[in-house]
């Protein structure tokens, strides 16, 4: 099957400033996004996550490596035949109406004349947006435009929806709108790729996961693998002046203790407990999240993005 | 060339509801309204003279629009990140830029029309029906305006706004004094500043060309070959200038 999204050592540097000093955006970013993956590209502000999607998109020119959407190389624009693009805190145009600017994008990608109207429809009630059909951009609320950038993603019927955080500047409601929105959308068959730094959700709706620092790919694939070889742990709060042999102590007073091991030790370290006559109070297995995995990558990263922004010039 | 059409009317259609364009309008029609207060205080030939400032203003007030439409073409989309959909739809950036010009170019056609009627009501309300001169003249004004927009659209895939409105300016002032400039050179010892006068000569279009308020006011036609080669002339550089934006804008990194 052909990947909706494969990237070979994409990479980006921008010359900024009038001395036309090198920055790097993205250094050789390698990875397959399958079709009808949910694929979530998470990491800190700067990590180069837009940058690879403006590249994707056509928006911006690779300075290194190749990239194909569904086979098709992205420097040709019918690579993003199939493609609907949310960008970053979208704009749109402010004369134009919900039902205007659908109708817009809906000519440009092409959508059949007899199909227009019920898609419109269609998508506008999706979002929640069919009520102010009429309303001028302008007059829309951040949010509500955030959802009718979503609704303009979708109108082609789009084999791959990239969207570049769509969760931010969002109240809860509008998130789970957005959260529904992808799953459903994958549900659907389509793949959807998107950015975002808010991990609690990047973690609830998708199946595969980049992590993204400082230019470089730094972690790629499901969830389970990302979190997996992790080693997990437990924590274990006891009443009674009792020494646990191998566990690490994290607080200790007279009337007892919280230690920390590993899970596999956990039934063992609780029959010595119960032998040696402490009472246990609380046993917590110490899930790790995204957000572990992800401040794990920075901290490993931190000399190589001081180098990159040049703190330590 | 249906996606071409579909960018010009959205381009159209934001032009036209922007209300900086109601008050050019609005301000072309005092203008218009003013050169009919010549006729009192000039000494002559007055309806001539009042003729001749109404022609000026609107052929003024024409550039004016182009330029300011112009320069915000691209620039306006880039700022407002509406450039980000737009380029990430299936269309060769150059269709873009030709839709994005070719909207401008329709609502210019319009504001000529529109500026040739309120002359026709203003002026024509005191002197009569005007002549085909008249309309002849605001013709070309639309194939100078063609090329003024041109060179306003190339400046806007690089520069902002107001630097943009300085390059597009320029243009247009060495453009009407072409003539003068290359007196000015032939005059001038060969050396730096000769060749420089050359130089712009050449490369910056001679829109005096396109100037034919003076024939439309002493009501003289302008033989049909002369007019056909100054439409030629005025929209093969149009395209020359046009084909030059689209290769800087295929090459512009959207941030």
């Amino acid at each position: 099957m052909t990947d909706a999204i494969r990237t070979e050592n994409l990479g980006k540097t921008y010359l900024s400033g009038f001395l036309r000093r090198p920055f790097v955006g993205l250094e050789k970013l390698t990875m397959r996004v399958p079709e009808g993956a949910s694929f979530g590209c998470v990491g800190p502000h700067g990590a180069g996550k837009t940058t690879t999607i403006k590249m994707l998109m056509g928006l911006q020119a690779a300075t290194s490596g190749q990239a194909w959407l569904f086979g098709v190389p992205i420097t040709d624009p019918q690579s993003r035949r199939s493609v609907g693009f949310m960008p970053e805190r979208p704009y749109f145009y402010e004369h134009l109406t919900a039902w205007e600017f659908m109708d817009f994008y809906a000519r440009l990608s092409e959508v059949p004349a007899g199909e227009r109207t019920a898609r419109i429809t269609r998508l506008l009630e999706r979002v929640g947006l069919e009520r102010f059909r009429n309303v001028p951009l302008r007059k829309y609320s951040k949010g509500m435009l955030q959802r009718a950038g979503i609704a303009q993603a979708l109108v082609a019927d789009p084999r791959l929806v990239v969207l570049d955080e769509p969760m931010s500047g969002l109240d809860p409601i509008g998130r789970a709108l957005v959260r529904d929105i992808i799953v459903d959308e994958r549900k659907a068959g389509r793949t959807v790729f998107f950015s975002s730094h808010i991990l609690s959700d990047v973690q609830s709706i998708c199946d595969r996961v980049a992590i993204v620092v400082a230019g470089n790919l730094r972690g790629e694939g499901t969830l389970a693998e990302l979190l997996g070889d992790a080693v997990q742990t437990a924590e274990i709060v006891y009443r009674g002046a009792v020494e646990l042999p191998g566990a690490e102590v994290l607080s200790r007073d007279e009337g007892g203790a919280r230690v920390r091991v590993p899970v596999d030790d956990v039934d063992v370290a609780l029959r010595a407990l119960h032998a040696a006559g402490a009472a246990v109070v609380e046993v917590q297995r110490n899930v790790r999240t995204l957000e572990d995995v992800l401040l794990d990558e920075v901290e490993r990263a931190r000399p190589v993005n001081e180098k990159r922004l040049g703190v330590l010039a | 060339m249906s996606r071409i059409w579909v960018i010009a009317t959205n381009t159209f259609r934001e032009a036209v509801r922007d209300r900086v364009l109601n008050s050019i309008l609005f301000f072309a029609a005092i203008v218009l309204g003013v050169s009919l207060a010549l006729r009192e205080i000039s000494i002559g030939d007055t309806e001539k003279v009042v003729r001749g400032v109404a022609l000026g203003g609107v052929s003024l007030l024409g550039a004016l629009i182009a330029v300011f439409l112009g320069v915000g073409l691209v620039y306006k989309e880039i700022e407002r990140k509406t450039i980000y959909t737009l380029a990430s739809k299936p269309i060769p950036r150059w269709q873009l830029l030709l839709g994005k010009y070719l909207g401008l170019w329709i609502t210019l056609g319009a504001e000529v029309a529109l500026l040739t009627l309120f002359y026709v009501v203003i002026v024509g309300s005191q002197q009569g029906l005007p002549g085909l001169p008249i309309f002849v003249s605001m013709a070309m004004l639309m194939v100078e305006l063609s090329l003024v927009t041109a060179w306003a659209t190339l400046f806007s895939t690089f520069a902002a706004p107001t630097t943009a409105t300085a390059y597009t300016l320029c243009v247009y002032l060495i453009g009407h004094f072409a003539d003068d400039l290359k007196l000015f050179g032939e005059a001038a010892e060969p050396g730096a500043f000769r060749t420089m006068t050359e130089v712009l000569y050449r490369v910056v279009p001679n829109l005096e060309t396109f100037n034919l308020r003076t024939e439309a006011v002493h009501g003289v036609a302008v033989p049909a070959s002369e007019l056909a080669w100054s439409a030629a002339y005025g929209l093969g550089y149009t395209a020359v200038v046009l084909a030059i934006a689209m290769m800087v804008f295929e090459r512009r990194d959207f941030k």
